[in-house]
């Protein structure tokens, strides 16, 4: 399905990993990418303009090859998204955690180019008419935010959590979270959300 | 004991009849946190606003020059600034700054930045600070004065005649406080005499002059913001390097500057808690009483002084001795962190507690009461003794082995803490006809609930819910809040709150008098209804009773009142470990937190506050640690995937306790002493499961291990 998504939009991930490889490395772009038949691919040098749906919206953003979908959510967006945290900027933390396709990811590990034709999702967008999700009511509810700088990470690991599995345990909403990282201290009452949730979400099930 | 109660104007209810206080209650802005609107000053945008970078150079100590103009010539990069001038004093020193139109070009910016340096001698570590011919780091010398204090001859003949005496060094290295949102400004300066600095400040009314200053502007002319925060800790008092490369960018480039410290600029340069040596010399006699105590202790803060803690730490020996100095070395200053002094001052003094109860062959738990006289401490011991389970644990005067495999141990330690508030701080309440209420203060929120708080005092003095009161923080065009440092905040900013939430229901009563028919002492405000006391079937509902108001609505104004708050605060805590024997991974089990604090005002908040403290003691007790290359200088685990804090998978069972036994109706800060303990609880912990001693921070595998195989050498 992704596939799919990314030939309708005329570039292909292959490409764009060689790309990203090419600046990672330190060089300069790649000049040639080799022309494939069932892929149609197209090299990206300097800046251009990507589109990807953002919380269900289509989205335009000019972007380098090197910026990250991290910097190009929070600072090229003509509306700027800003739930997402920058913390340690290198996919140690969570704190800037979103959906891509539905999977979780590093927004600060993610090359803003890949993204194009793809569906991202922050926590800006889970909530509908400002009826907040069951994962973010339970957090809320546990005092599972102090600072609050890591909640959207938080939020966003468990909501995927969900999504993949609606019956998910307390103990697997937990796990999804091992990747984010808190200083306040909040762990306890975030497990706390977690039972509720797995608890919330069980109950409508039956 | 500080503060007292009092029958005529503001007082704290009773415990019993409080309606909204001492009752759990959602934090205001979860919501806002959990859906990605609570604004941070990371995340402020505002038009034409540039993106700044710091620029350092890559080596401890240099003589430098700085050439600005390849960074100007990069197109994008809009402005470029010197910070410093001569030699720097640590690595990541800012020498420069550039700011430029997106945040990539303006590492481009930093990049590009010409520097000229030559590398001079440095001293990392105290052993290269204090050997002959050091590169000096101070003016005044390598290391401070010694400072004694106590009886040095009594102390030593006290020592000679002890029962058993011990003679150790407890070492603890630095750590740093990993604020999750780093230490930055956006400085919203276009040219002009105004400025607005959306600050990540844990000091909000300290940053208008300071930017002021930099900006060349009257300081009443700046406003400082502060929404949300992501984490202070002890770190962010002041406009700091960031900060004040912001305005001079801003005021260069006629356009707004947002400055944020990269992470590796946060570990490098941003503060940390000091580092301590202390060897300690103690003795206790048979009968479980401790004769005498010596420490020599050695503050490593850096560049800075470090922070030392109250010598002895709360227990009371016959005879004591001490010596303090600070040894300087080049790197990047000490700051306060949450109990500044006590976590390390704590770890020394309860490991020699723990090493000498075992030496005399009494319960841990006994022997530490017969050494405390406050009664205070000897409840809460008792209560998490009892909580973790002591008196079902088979170790508790000598330590355990194990099965060969694991081996399960129970530790303690105290705390104390002052957390009274102080002058400075006020408030105003206004009542509007719609039947809104705004509680307003200028105090940042650092995470702790501040805001939550405001509202609760408000509600229960207007007879409404927390709900139903906007409170308004963190900006100074608000009344004057304090610093939140030394867990100050909360005996800083209730009696005012609570003043002024008076006088707006005295001035509202007075109002009502007429309408209700009587005198306005007999107006209650109470479960969002106002009547008259001897009618109290009758009356208005609060709406329609501030429909009565004129346009301008009423309110009221209030001053800090030492009456209104205490201080002194006492802690103990417990914590229960497995010790895995085979690697030496130490996995902490559960830990428990008793803690007085007078009246609690919001349990839930208060609960997440010692949890969170706990959490961070452990990661000092197992995990963190700075470390650098004593040759090179150069920053070893500069980034949080090398520097661990404690994740999900670490997080033990947490049992934070309020000590109800604690009847001082008036509030007290809680926000640091709950940190204190838990090093030195695991550490004792640890030696309890399986004897070993690990007299060192972080507890790592390697050295459980080697306490291990030193116990089986000595049989």
């Amino acid at each position: 399905m992704a596939e799919g998504r990314e030939r309708d939009a005329g570039l292909s991930r292959r490409a764009f990993l060689k790309g990203a490889g090419s600046v990672a490395a330190g060089g300069a772009l790649i000049q040639e990418v080799a022309a494939e038949a069932a892929s149609p691919s197209r090299t990206i040098d300097g800046a251009t303009t990507i589109e990807f749906t953002l919380n269900g919206a289509k989205t335009e953003v000019e972007v380098e090859p090197r910026t990250t979908l991290l910097s190009a959510l929070r600072s090229h967006l003509a509306i700027p998204h800003t739930a997402a945290k920058e913390v340690c900027d290198q996919g140690s933390c969570g704190a800037c955690t979103v959906l891509l396709d539905d999977e979780p990811v590093c927004a600060c590990m993610t090359l803003a180019v890949l993204v194009h034709g793809r569906a991202v999702r922050t926590v800006e967008g889970l909530a509908v008419n400002g009826e907040l999700t069951p994962v973010q009511r339970a957090i809320a509810a546990e005092d599972g935010t102090m600072c609050g700088f890591c909640t959207p990470g938080f939020v966003m690991s468990m909501t995927a959590c969900v999504e993949r599995n609606p019956a998910a345990s307390a103990q697997e909403l937990r796990e999804a979270c091992r990747g984010n990282l808190c200083r306040c201290g909040t762990y306890p009452h975030l497990f706390r959300a977690a039972e509720r949730v797995s608890r919330e979400l069980t109950e409508e099930i039956r | 004991m500080k503060g007292a109660r009092r029958t005529d104007g503001p007082a704290w209810p009773e415990r019993d009849t409080l309606q909204v206080l001492h009752h759990d209650t959602p934090r205001r802005s979860a919501k806002d946190k959990v859906r990605g609107a609570a604004l941070y000053s990371h995340d402020r945008r505002v038009p034409g606003m540039l993106y700044g970078r710091l620029v350092s150079v890559p080596v401890p100590r240099a003589e430098f020059e700085v050439d600005l103009a390849p960074a100007l010539a990069i197109d994008g990069v809009v402005a470029a600034v010197k910070l410093r001038e001569g030699e720097t004093q640590f690595l990541g020193q800012a020498v420069a700054a550039v700011a430029a139109e997106t945040p990539e070009l303006a590492e481009d910016g930093a990049r590009a930045v010409k520097l000229t340096f030559r590398e001079l001698p440095f001293a990392i570590t105290p052993d290269q600070a204090l050997a002959e011919g050091a590169p000096q780091v101070r003016r005044g010398g390598n290391h401070s004065k010694v400072r004694p204090k106590g009886d040095e001859a009594a102390t030593e003949e006290a020592l000679a005649a002890s029962d058993a005496v011990i003679d150790v060094t407890y070492r603890v290295p630095v750590q740093h406080h990993v604020c999750l949102e780093t230490h930055g400004v956006l400085c919203d300066y276009r040219g002009g005499d105004e400025a607005t600095i959306y600050a990540s400040t844990q000091m909000a009314f300290g940053i208008p002059g300071a930017a002021a200053e930099v900006l060349g502007l009257d300081e009443k002319n700046v406003r400082c913001i502060v929404e949300h925060m992501g984490g202070g800790f002890g770190s962010k008092f002041s406009l700091d390097t960031p900060g004040r490369a912001a305005c001079l960018l801003a005021k260069q480039a006629g356009r707004p500057v947002q400055l944020l410290n990269t992470r590796t600029d946060e570990f490098r340069a941003a503060g940390n808690r000091s580092g301590s040596i202390r060897r300690v010399r103690a003795g206790a006699n048979e009968d479980g009483k401790l004769t005498a105590l010596r420490i020599e202790c050695e503050k490593l803060g850096g560049i800075g002084r470090g922070a030392g803690g109250p010598r002895p730490y709360h227990y009371e020996p016959g005879a004591s001795y001490f010596e303090e100095r600070a040894i300087h070395t080049h790197t990047d200053s000490s700051r306060a962190m949450r109990a500044p002094g006590h976590p390390q001052a704590a770890f020394a003094s309860e490991s020699a507690i723990d090493e000498l109860a075992y030496r005399v062959g009494v319960d841990l738990v006994a022997f530490r009461k017969a050494n405390l006289s406050d009664p205070v401490w000897h409840r809460q011991l008792d209560r998490v003794a009892a909580e973790i389970g002591w008196h079902d644990h088979p170790h508790r005067s000598a330590p355990g082995r194990g099965d060969g495999w694991i081996a399960e141990g129970i530790g303690f330690a105290i705390s104390a803490w002052g957390g009274g508030g102080h002058r400075g701080a006020e408030a105003s309440v206004s009542i509007r006809p719609d039947g809104g209420v705004a509680a307003m203060i200028g105090i940042q929120d650092l995470g702790t609930g501040v805001r939550t708080l405001v509202a609760m005092i408000a509600a229960e003095e207007l007879g409404l819910r927390a709900e139903d009161v906007e409170p308004r923080i963190g900006d100074t065009i608000l009344p004057p809040g304090v610093g939140s440092g030394g867990s100050v905040t909360t005996g800083s900013i209730s009696p005012p709150v609570k003043i002024a939430s008076y006088n707006a229901r005295k001035a509202f009563a007075e109002h009502l008098a007429s309408i209700l028919d009587c005198p306005s002492e007999r107006v209650r405000f109470q479960a969002r209804r106002v009547f008259d006391a001897d009618t109290p079937g009758r009356g208005l509902t609060w709406e329609e009773a501030c429909r009565t108001l004129p346009k301008t609505g009423i309110g009221g104004h209030g001053a800090w009142d030492a009456k209104l708050q205490g201080s002194g605060v006492h802690g103990a805590q417990a914590a229960r470990v497995r010790v895995d024997l085979m690697t030496g991974r130490v996995r902490v089990l559960k830990m428990v937190c008793c803690q007085d604090s007078g009246l609690v005002l919001n349990p839930l908040t208060w609960r997440s506050q010692v949890n969170g403290a706990m959490i961070q003691g452990l990661g000092q007790a197992l995990f963190e640690e700075r470390v650098l290359d004593a040759d090179l200088g150069l920053a070893l685990n500069a980034g949080l995937g090398d520097y661990k804090i404690p994740g999900t998978e670490e997080i033990p069972e947490l049992v934070a306790l309020i000590d109800e036994e604690d009847t001082r109706e008036f509030p007290i800060g809680v926000g640091e002493p709950p940190v204190i303990p838990g090093p030195a609880a695991i550490a004792n912990a640890v030696h309890n499961a399986c004897g070993a001693r690990v007299r060192s921070l972080p507890i790592t595998p390697d050295k459980v291990l080697a306490a291990l195989a030193k116990l089986e050498k000595e049989g």
